[in-house]
């Protein structure tokens, strides 16, 4: 597997790098302020597929951290996500992409919600989460290009794409990643009827001849196998205890990353797990006066 | 510790006087488009214990409005129901789980949203100021229609017990809730969770985050529509419809709320008409209004006024 796992990755980054990334970089005057400026940018991704992402830059001199938002699952691309202080981007450049299939770069492919998470599984040539990440890789190359990045500070943030693109690519010095499609899926998709993983279920209920086939295809996604790649500075947000993805689920993954890790298990509380990711950011990224830039109820 | 918040705090909201006569009129042009019901069988989604439809009806402005439709597959002849409704970001889900407790379910996806946004699509960001400053063209006009339009499918169906029909949502799906219950005298019960589209402009004063921020980018490029603006939010501010209420409802708000200001929901709390409401504040949470506890007590409401077993202590 393990040769396999490589040449289906080195495949699909060879296949990337045929596509240059043509970025277009538009200014939207009614999404920018006093402090940060944002941008719509389009760029070309692996099939001659556009993308669109929100790219905010900091006003003042640079060079300034900066946050990349991987492509989230679900339909909606946000600026930064919601709930979080807008004036985060006075500090970090912020910038998020909408992978093909979500609202924005969706055009020719719409995905559908739930849906997207067994788009073409049986098949790990043909499955639509590949594209997907060659597209997260993608933003991430376009981020490392913008003069006014501090290369030193970057942090790669979101669910399990933050953790196979931050591997996948160099450039992410940091990762923050709340796994939670592309852990061991196929044996823990069976224990739960929550979506997204639902989907997995429903579809090999429907097509049991092809459960070897989306095993087979899971296999070249679960995190496990990205691990030792994983060189930057990692913040693990795992489940509560006794969650599906809780500290002694993921053991394995922890124990299998390459760089230094910080685990955090979640408190069900987005405001304790929220306030405890945007403190662990700051710090690492040398910003002193994070309370500026928290929401205003959760400021001391 | 983050500083404690003003139980007692004084929305700026006013309803507007011809408020009920602004949205009889908005009902009445309702009312003359017919509902064109479709229920389509999802056999991908359908478990051995739950069925899945995808269901279509026509609303407002003949916009196709989608939804999930979920009924248990073991249940009785009259089974009650509940409107699931959505948050601003989130693709309405398949309320398998609710199904599974013993009610038929219909989660709607008002215009915009994944599957209704053919005819209607401002994307995220823009819905919140889609139109702004006219309240007959406002975004959120038809998005309330096509919500309470729910309620007239889940009355077509023959599995579904009239007298037993209830509301839920957190976030956007916590302001539809309110609006819900005010404007559907069916409803028998409701359950809003930190509620959005109340208090709107106290909203974009006493926080800085998306989605409440959409308006403060508008506001920065377009200052000199401000009154405009204001004017159109009155008509469509769950404080505004929340004297109409009279079901029994129960609301939960996270005291540091990120996204909806918990001021805003304790003014709204108080404005409920209902004799019979509870409000749940979460010290601790933000805009999940701690949910992980909360989902005990929602259970336990709807089984108490839905399904008739009896309240605990």
């Amino acid at each position: 597997m393990d040769q396999a796992f490589r040449e289906y990755w080195q495949t699909t980054l060879d296949e990337l790098a045929r596509y240059l990334t043509r970025p277009e970089v538009d200014v939207l005057p009614l999404r920018s302020t006093p402090f940060a400026t944002l941008y719509g940018v389009r760029l070309t991704s692996v099939g001659a597929y556009r993308l669109f992402g929100y790219l905010s830059i900091p006003t003042g001199t640079g060079p300034f951290p900066a946050i990349y938002y991987v492509p989230k699952y679900q339909s909606v691309l946000e600026i930064i996500p919601q709930g979080t202080a807008n004036l985060q981007r006075s500090r970090y450049i912020t910038f998020s992409l909408a992978a093909r299939g979500q609202r924005n770069s969706d055009v020719p492919y719409a995905a559908m919600f739930p849906g997207l998470l067994t788009d073409r599984i049986d098949s790990a040539a043909s499955y639509v989460f590949r594209e997907i990440v060659a597209d997260s890789v993608r933003g991430l190359q376009f981020l490392l290009t913008r003069a006014e990045l501090d290369p030193a500070r970057l942090v790669v943030m979101g669910n399990d794409l933050a953790l196979i693109t931050a591997a996948l690519t160099r450039g992410a010095t940091h990762v923050v990643t709340a796994p939670a499609l592309f852990y061991d899926s196929a044996e823990l998709a069976p224990k739960t009827h929550a979506y997204p993983l639902e989907e997995i279920n429903d579809y090999v209920r429907a097509f049991p001849a092809r459960a070897q086939a989306v095993r087979d295809t899971l296999a070249c996604f679960d995190l496990r196998a990205f691990a030792s790649r994983v060189t930057a500075t990692t913040l693990l947000m795992v489940g509560a205890p006794g969650g599906l993805l809780d500290r002694a689920a993921l053991t394995p993954l922890i124990t299998a990353l390459r760089g230094p890790v910080t685990i955090y298990e979640s408190e069900q509380s987005s405001y304790k797990d929220g306030l405890y990711a945007e403190q662990w950011m700051a710090t690492q990224c040398g910003i002193k006066d994070v309370q500026a830039i928290l929401p205003e109820h959760w400021r001391e | 510790m983050p500083k404690a918040v003003a139980a007692d705090y004084q929305s700026r909201v006013r309803k507007p006087r011809d408020f009920d006569a602004f949205w009889d009129d908005v009902l009445r042009q309702a009312a003359a488009i017919p509902l064109e019901p479709e229920v389509v069988p999802d056999p991908l989604r359908t478990s051995e214990d739950v069925e899945v439809f995808q269901v279509f009806y026509t609303s407002l402005d003949h916009v196709r409005v989608a939804a999930w439709y979920c009924r248990p597959t073991r249940r009785p002849e009259r089974t009650p129901a509940i409107l699931f409704t959505p948050g601003y970001q989130m693709d309405p889900p398949i309320p398998k789980e609710l199904a599974r407790k013993g009610y038929v379910v219909l989660s709607v996806a008002p215009r915009g949203k994944l599957r209704s946004n053919k005819q209607f699509n401002p994307g995220y960001p823009n819905l919140l100021t889609h139109n702004i400053v006219d309240r007959h063209t406002y975004a959120y006009r038809g998005f309330y229609v096509d919500t309470w339009r729910g309620i007239d499918f889940l009355l077509t169906r023959p599995e579904v017990d009239p007298t037993r029909l209830g509301v839920t949502g957190s976030s956007q799906g916590g302001g539809l809730t309110i609006t819900t219950a005010a404007m559907r005298s069916e409803i028998r019960a409701a359950a809003a969770g930190a509620p959005y589209l109340c208090g709107f402009v106290d909203a974009t004063e006493l926080t800085h985050t998306y989605p409440y921020e959409e308006i403060n980018d508008y506001l920065r490029l377009y200052p000199e529509r401000r009154t405009e603006v204001e004017k159109t939010l009155a008509y469509f501010d769950g404080i505004s419809f929340a004297d109409r209420i009279s079901c029994p409802i129960i609301v939960n708000i996270g005291l540091q709320d990120n996204v909806c200001p918990p001021e805003t929901g304790y003014a709204l709390f108080e404005r409920i008409g209902a004799r019979d409401k509870r409000l749940y504040p979460y010290d601790g949470h933000a805009h999940d209004a701690g949910r992980v506890k909360h989902s005990a007590v929602v259970d336990e409401f709807f089984a108490h006024h839905l399904l008739g077993r009896a309240a605990s202590a």
